[in-house]
C-alpha cells in the first residue's frame, strides 16, 4: 500500500512560515551561524519527512522547535542531565533578596548597563542546559510555560521551576561581573571606579 | 470583589505575573498591589529590567534569506513542490 501523499502545500503554510523563528531558536541553541543554518535545513528536512504525523492545527511552532532541540542534543551526544531545582515560590523569593542586595551595592540599575547586558548571551550559555533550555525559550523566544513545556517534553511546574532558577542564577551571575567590574553607580550618581588614570 | 494580596504573595507570583501566566483576576490584584506598594513596585521595576535586557540578548540570523533559499532547496531534493 503507498504512503499516504505529503500535502505540500500545507507544509509550506503551516511549517515554512515558521522558519524566521525557528533560525532565531537555532542560533541561540548553537551561538554560530554556520551551525545554526545546518541545524534549521536539518529540522525542516525531518519536518517534511515525518509531516504525515504532525497533527493539524496543533502547536506547529513548538512541534518544529521540539524537533529543532531534539536534533541538536542528538547530534551533539548531548544527554539531558536531571538537575534538582527548588520550588518556583521559593525561586521568585531568592530573586527579591538579590535585588535588595543589587541595591546595597548601588546597582538598583545594573540590567539597564550596557556593560552588563553584553555580558547577558555568555551567561545564558553558562547556565547548567536544563535551566538555559527553559530561558531560551521563554526569555527569548517568548514561548508560554504551556509551550515550552510542549517543547521541552516536561511538566509545566518543572518548566516553571527551572525558568526562575535560570533567572535567579542568570542575575547572580550578572551582578557578580558587575560587582567584578567595579560597576556601580551609588545615589549621587557617581561612579565608583574613580577617575581615569 | 477583588482579593487583597499581601507582599508576600505577590513577590511569590511575581515572575508568573511578568510572564502573563495568571488568571486576569490575579493579574488585576497584583497590577493594583504593585501600584500601591512602594516596597514592591522597585522589586517589580528590577525584574522587568532584567527580563528586557534578556530579551535583548537575542541573536538574528546573519543571512535570513540565503538560509530560507538553502531549506527550500534542501526540501525540494526531497520533492517538496507546493501548489
Amino acid at each position: 500500500m503507498n504512503a499516504p501523499a505529503r500535502d505540500d502545500a500545507r507544509f509550506e503554510r503551516e511549517a515554512l512560515r515558521w522558519l524566521p523563528d525557528v533560525s532565531r531558536y537555532a542560533l541561540s541553541l548553537t551561538r554560530d551561524n554556520g551551525e545554526a543554518d545546518d541545524l534549521v535545513q536539518d529540522t525542516f528536512l525531518i519536518a517534511y519527512e515525518n509531516w504525515n504525523q504532525y497533527v493539524p492545527g496543533s502547536q506547529c511552532r513548538a512541534w518544529l522547535f521540539t524537533i529543532c532541540r531534539n536534533h541538536f542534543y542528538r547530534t551533539r551526544n548531548r544527554a539531558e542531565r536531571q538537575v534538582a531545582a527548588d520550588a518556583p515560590e521559593l525561586e521568585a523569593l531568592a530573586a527579591a533578596a538579590i535585588h535588595a542586595s543589587a541595591k546595597a551595592d548601588g546597582l538598583g540599575d545594573a540590567f539597564e548597563r550596557a556593560e552588563v547586558m553584553q555580558a547577558i548571551e555568555q551567561a545564558i550559555a553558562e547556565l547548567p542546559q536544563p535551566f538555559r533550555d527553559a530561558a531560551i525559550l521563554v526569555d527569548l523566544h517568548d514561548h508560554t510555560y504551556d509551550t515550552a513545556s510542549a517543547v521541552l517534553g516536561v511538566p509545566i511546574g518543572t518548566v516553571r521551576s527551572r525558568l526562575f532558577r535560570a533567572r535567579r542564577l542568570l542575575q547572580e551571575k550578572l551582578l557578580a561581573y558587575a560587582r567584578d567590574a567595579g560597576i556601580a553607580v551609588h545615589k549621587t550618581g557617581f561612579d565608583t571606579r574613580g577617575p581615569a588614570p | 470583589m477583588m482579593p487583597m494580596l499581601d507582599c508576600d504573595a505577590v513577590m511569590r507570583q511575581l515572575w508568573d505575573f511578568l510572564d502573563d501566566e495568571l488568571t486576569p483576576d490575579r493579574m488585576e490584584a497584583i497590577r493594583a498591589h504593585l501600584a500601591m506598594c512602594e516596597r514592591c513596585h522597585p522589586h517589580a521595576e528590577f525584574e522587568r529590567a532584567f527580563l528586557a535586557a534578556v530579551a535583548k540578548a537575542r541573536r538574528e540570523p546573519a543571512d535570513p534569506s540565503g538560509l530560507a533559499a538553502r531549506v527550500r532547496a534542501a526540501l525540494a531534493a526531497e520533492g517538496f513542490a507546493p501548489a
